[in-house]
């Protein structure tokens, strides 16, 4: 059943009134006329006294009584048959409780299990070939080989230098053009290309016909590594067939229910707590195999195992963001209006398929021929996961540095391009964002490029990108709100804080409802026991999908407290209200506070749960935004440094601005990082990573800091009835653009390959021959 | 100074020539302490004396008795000599804020005083802390309350998922304490050896300088 309201949609300053369908049972909707009290302030986070005093415990930190420490043996080689494990010595050092080995020629399909909606499959399912032969073949060099759980780290970490492992070499392919060629060892039996994938409409042929200027080059990206400073990991216990994990994941309930298959019992006999999170950023999805080893090691020692893998480990075998070659060719008339783009792309994902980077030509700009073709390469190389924006910042960079290239050859200013070629949606806050971030950056200084610089000479730049993200919140979701007859509320979802702040908005809009403040709200989340139903933490799709639950619980909270209230303020429920802390008349003339209220209530809790209703149809476009960078670049060393950045985004009703403004800071600075430094190494000939460290493979830190200037506009398209979307992904997608572009803008030389470094500068300038 | 090549085990050994672990370089070239920063180095206090008996004592390879001075309390542990500081917190005596992140002394965020002045408890053996005052994370905060830099980190936002807060809690504090009114570089640098991949820095800049300045920490 579904009935018809009419809402305001739009920005301040700019709203219009449309008729949407509305599922029955929902609040009334926060839309653009809706003026709120704590949803859209500052609000300082929750967690933060725990986080200070190292007193939050993430699953890193969690201790249980008689608990043993597993370890895992990897493999050396990219890629080989296992012979025979022999692990009777590991199991006869004093100390060790537990050793697994995966011989097997099917037991590292077996335990992958990992699967999470709306994300690929890391590894692609029986590697065909496998069965075969008789042992089992291991794929790349850090695959899982065995395991163990002894008394103390140190022992465990002995006994894995006693398990003696025969292997069978086989020869491999790391490198993504070798990989191509007919003659390069094959990864899967099929080969190394699988399918490629094409898209686009229009004809591209006519629309480059039509154009007056055409430009066309090839970019490439790296791969580059997750690296959230707390690794994989979990702690499991066994007790009378009940399973307690406690698992560093973006998901509980995606974890718990790899465990639930692979161990075959119930769901309800399985539960996964995350309370706190060390970072994810796309990597922690489902229990993969390190979540099905510990629990399998737990089950065999019949001891409680916690094991965290170590840096290294975790810089091989637990997702990147797979490379790209694009050779990207965009027509334009003289006026800028594009007429074709053209994205040719592949990259290598690993052992696994998702190296597609053709989202930003797909979605950024109106042009009415576009064609892409995309193909995957496989390699002896661990396996990719979704990285915060998958294939965002990688098509980005191509297709925005294309068009700067454009701009320049047609005279434009590459802002009034990009406006030339705007996307109208519903609701879109785009110029704003560009307006308001240009302006923040002093573009009106933007000058063509000069020519390439004279020795010694420092140059700055200034250059832009675009942003977008899809709204890919949905239900399921669930929460529960309660409050206590003593005053004490509670807002209860199994959802996971992976450090975005999720905890606090929950408070945040439960307050907004009941009338209290942030931090007068309990927050129960991180753990399936809650039998809330949350997505996994990825794609933008927290708060979307969780917050609309939240809010329509605690509406059915508040009718229960003000009918408990009614009789003593001699007015009906629907005379009431909740505001700061009291229940009034709503003429003021009577009231009570909170505590009272609740005190009124027949039993000592009242609780009231809600699921999510689907999106309003029609509405919820992407998040937008926009970037722009300033540079400046030492052309004698090659050396770049970002001096500011402005960045603008919405994420459509803000919900916690200070947090908002942290996402943002956040995104620009991983996406910095990913533009000047960072880049997995791998050696051809051994088929290893030479930099699974932090050391070797460099991430930003606070040297390289620009100025950074974050701009949060709400947009009121009103999806649900809040209003919100997602921020995870956006800020992280246009800034690698905006810096290749200011640097391009400075030395006169288009730079084409990520990281940017200093001897890749050097080569455009014609200083080094190319590195 | 060349790395210690770790031992081969051939087949059964690691991945790649790069799985240098932070125990076997402790134990291939004995050093005691990883202090942050350049500055430190250079005002190294001296090391304790060594045993009366001029030479060096051996220690191990099984466990032994570990006295330690953490937060202004005596703990004593007994683990085997290889045992790191960092694990001895973390894994022995429940101090958890601490955090192991890369665990060779590149990313800050086991940072804890030693006397005062930060050091990576990574690349430090337990048996080396050994009559030196420890502080942790835990032992920042008066009772009952926050210290000025804890709360100044909250009210600014300068954490998202807050696992290398502790350790730029601690090495802010050091920074404070020896200069309480820094400017953004010196910030900066002594920052710089510490890892944020959540992206904080900006907002950490600012809580350190809004108490540096003894400013009354707000919201921006």
């Amino acid at each position: 059943m579904a009935s018809r309201r009419t809402i305001t949609i739009g920005l301040d300053g700019g709203t219009q009134k449309v008729e949407i369908q509305v599922p029955d049972g929902e609040p009334p909707i926060w839309d653009a006329e809706t003026r709120l009290n704590v949803v859209g302030q500052s609000v300082r986070r929750l967690d933060g006294a725990d986080k200070v005093t190292g007193r939050a415990r993430y699953t890193s930190d969690i201790h249980l009584p008689g608990m043993l420490y597993g370890k895992i043996l990897r493999s050396p080689h990219p890629h080989a048959l296992i012979q025979s494990i022999d692990a009777k010595k590991a199991a006869n050092l004093p100390g060790v409780k537990a050793v697994l080995t995966f011989e097997a020629a099917d037991s590292f399909a077996r335990l992958d299990q990992s699967e999470d909606s709306g994300h690929p499959s890391p590894t692609p399912s029986s590697p065909s070939g496998t069965q075969a032969r008789a042992g089992r073949r291991i794929l790349f060099a850090g695959e899982e080989v065995a395991a163990v759980a002894a008394t103390t780290p140190e022992i465990a970490e002995d006994a894995l230098d006693l398990i003696e492992v025969r292997y069978d070499i086989l020869p491999h392919v790391v490198d993504l053009e070798e990989a191509r060629k007919p003659e390069a060892p094959k990864v899967y039996a099929k080969g190394n290309l699988p399918s490629p994938s094409v898209g686009g409409h229009g004809d591209v042929e006519a629309g480059f016909k039509a154009a007056d200027a055409v430009v066309e080059g090839t970019y490439t990206t790296p791969v580059a590594l997750h690296n959230a400073l707390e690794t994989h990991g979990a702690v499991a216990r066994w007790e009378a067939g009940r399973l307690d994990v406690w698992a560093s994941t973006q998901g509980v309930f995606g974890f718990r229910d790899d465990l639930v298959k692979f161990f075959k019992i119930p769901a309800a006999s399985v539960r996964v707590q995350s309370e706190y999170l060390g970072g994810g950023f796309g990597a922690k999805f489902g229990a993969g195999v390190t979540g099905v080893i510990v629990a399998l090691l737990a089950k065999k020692a019949l001891a409680p195992v916690k094991l965290m893998l170590d840096r290294h480990e975790e810089n091989l075998a637990t997702g990147n963001r797979p490379s790209s070659v694009q050779w990207i060719k965009v027509g334009a008339k003289r006026d800028g209006t594009l007429t074709a783009i053209h994205l040719r792309s592949h990259g290598t994902a690993g052992i696994a398929e998702g190296a597609g980077v053709s989202g930003p030509v797909r979605m950024f700009y109106s042009c009415p021929n576009i064609k892409t073709e995309e193909q995957d390469v496989f390699t002896n190389a661990g396996f990719a996961m979704p990285f915060r924006a998958p294939g965002f910042p990688q098509g980005s960079f191509a297709l925005e540095s294309a068009l700067d290239e454009l701009a320049d050859r047609l005279g434009l200013d590459p802002l009034e391009l990009r406006k030339k070629n705007y996307l109208e949606t519903k609701a879109k806050v785009l110029m704003q964002q560009y307006d308001l971030a240009a302006r923040a950056i002093g573009w009106s200084r933007r000058r063509p490029p000069a020519a390439v610089p004279k020795n010694g000479e420092i140059r700055r730049g200034l250059g832009m990108g675009t942003a977008a993200w899809g709204m890919y919140g949905e239900p399921p979701a669930d929460a529960t709100v309660r409050i206590g007859s003593d005053g004490r509320v509670e807002c209860v979802c199994g959802t996971q804080d992976i450090g975005t702040g999720t905890r606090t908005a929950m408070a945040i809009v439960t307050a907004e409802v009941l009338g209290l403040g942030p931090d007068q709200v309990q927050v129960i989340l991180g753990d399936t026991g809650t039998g809330m139903y949350s997505p996994a933490s990825g794609g933008s799709v927290t708060l979307t999908s969780i917050l609309p639950a939240v809010r329509s619980a605690a509406e059915g909270a508040r009718s229960k407290l003000l009918e408990a209230a009614a009789p003593g303020l001699g007015a009906p429920p629907d005379r009431l209200d909740l505001k700061a802390g009291r229940v009034a008349t709503k003429d003021g003339a009577r009231s009570m506070t909170f505590a009272q209220a609740a005190g009124r209530l027949k039993s000592s809790v009242i609780s009231a749960q809600a699921s999510r209703s689907k999106n309003y149809e029609g509405m919820g476009d992407s998040s937008w935004g926009a970037q722009f960078a300033e540079v400046e670049v030492d052309t004698s060393t090659g050396q770049v440094r970002v001096l500011k950045i402005s960045a603008a985004h919405d994420a459509g009703r803000t919900i916690n601005r200070l947090a908002s403004e942290s996402q943002i800071n956040g995104g620009v600075i991983m996406a910095l990082s990913y533009a000047l430094l960072e880049q997995r190494v791998m050696d051809a000939p051994t088929g290893i990573v030479m930099n699974a460290n932090l050391e070797d493979y460099k991430i930003a830190g606070p040297m390289e800091m620009p100025e950074i200037v974050p701009i949060m506009i709400d947009a009121y398209d009103v999806a649900n009835n809040i209003g919100v979307k997602g921020l995870g992904e956006p800020p992280v997608v246009p800034t690698a653009a905006a810096i290749a572009n200011a640097v391009s803008n400075a030395i006169g030389v288009r730079v084409r390959d990520l990281p940017i470094t200093p001897d890749r500068i050097l080569a455009l300038l014609g200083k080094v021959k190319e590195a | 100074m060349a790395r210690p090549a770790r031992k081969s085990g051939g087949r059964k050994r690691r991945a790649s020539p790069g799985a240098l672990t932070r125990r076997a370089f402790l134990k291939g070239v004995g050093i005691g302490g990883g202090a942050i920063g350049a500055g430190l180095l250079a005002a190294e206090a001296p090391r304790p004396a060594a045993p009366a008996n001029g030479g060096s004592r051996t220690h191990g390879p099984g466990p032994v008795d570990v006295t330690l001075t953490i937060n202004d309390r005596t703990q004593k542990v007994r683990v085997e000599p290889r045992v790191t500081l960092l694990d001895v917190l973390r894994d022995r005596l429940d101090l958890t804020g601490t955090k192991k992140i890369c665990d060779r002394g590149e990313c800050g965020g086991c940072a804890v005083l030693l006397d005062g002045r930060p050091v990576y408890a990574c690349m430090m053996l337990a048996l080396d802390a050994r009559g030196r005052s420890i502080t942790t994370i835990e032992g920042i905060a008066p009772k009952d309350g926050l210290h000025p830099l804890q709360q100044a980190f909250i009210d600014r936002d300068a954490l998202q998922c807050g696992y290398c807060t502790p350790g730029f809690v601690v090495a802010a504090k050091a920074l404070l304490d020896r200069d309480p009114r820094p400017d953004l570089d010196r910030v900066r640098e002594t920052l710089a050896g510490h890892i944020c991949r959540c992206g904080t820095y900006p907002r950490i800049f600012e809580a350190v300088l809004s108490v540096g300045r003894r400013g009354r920490p707000a919201v921006p």
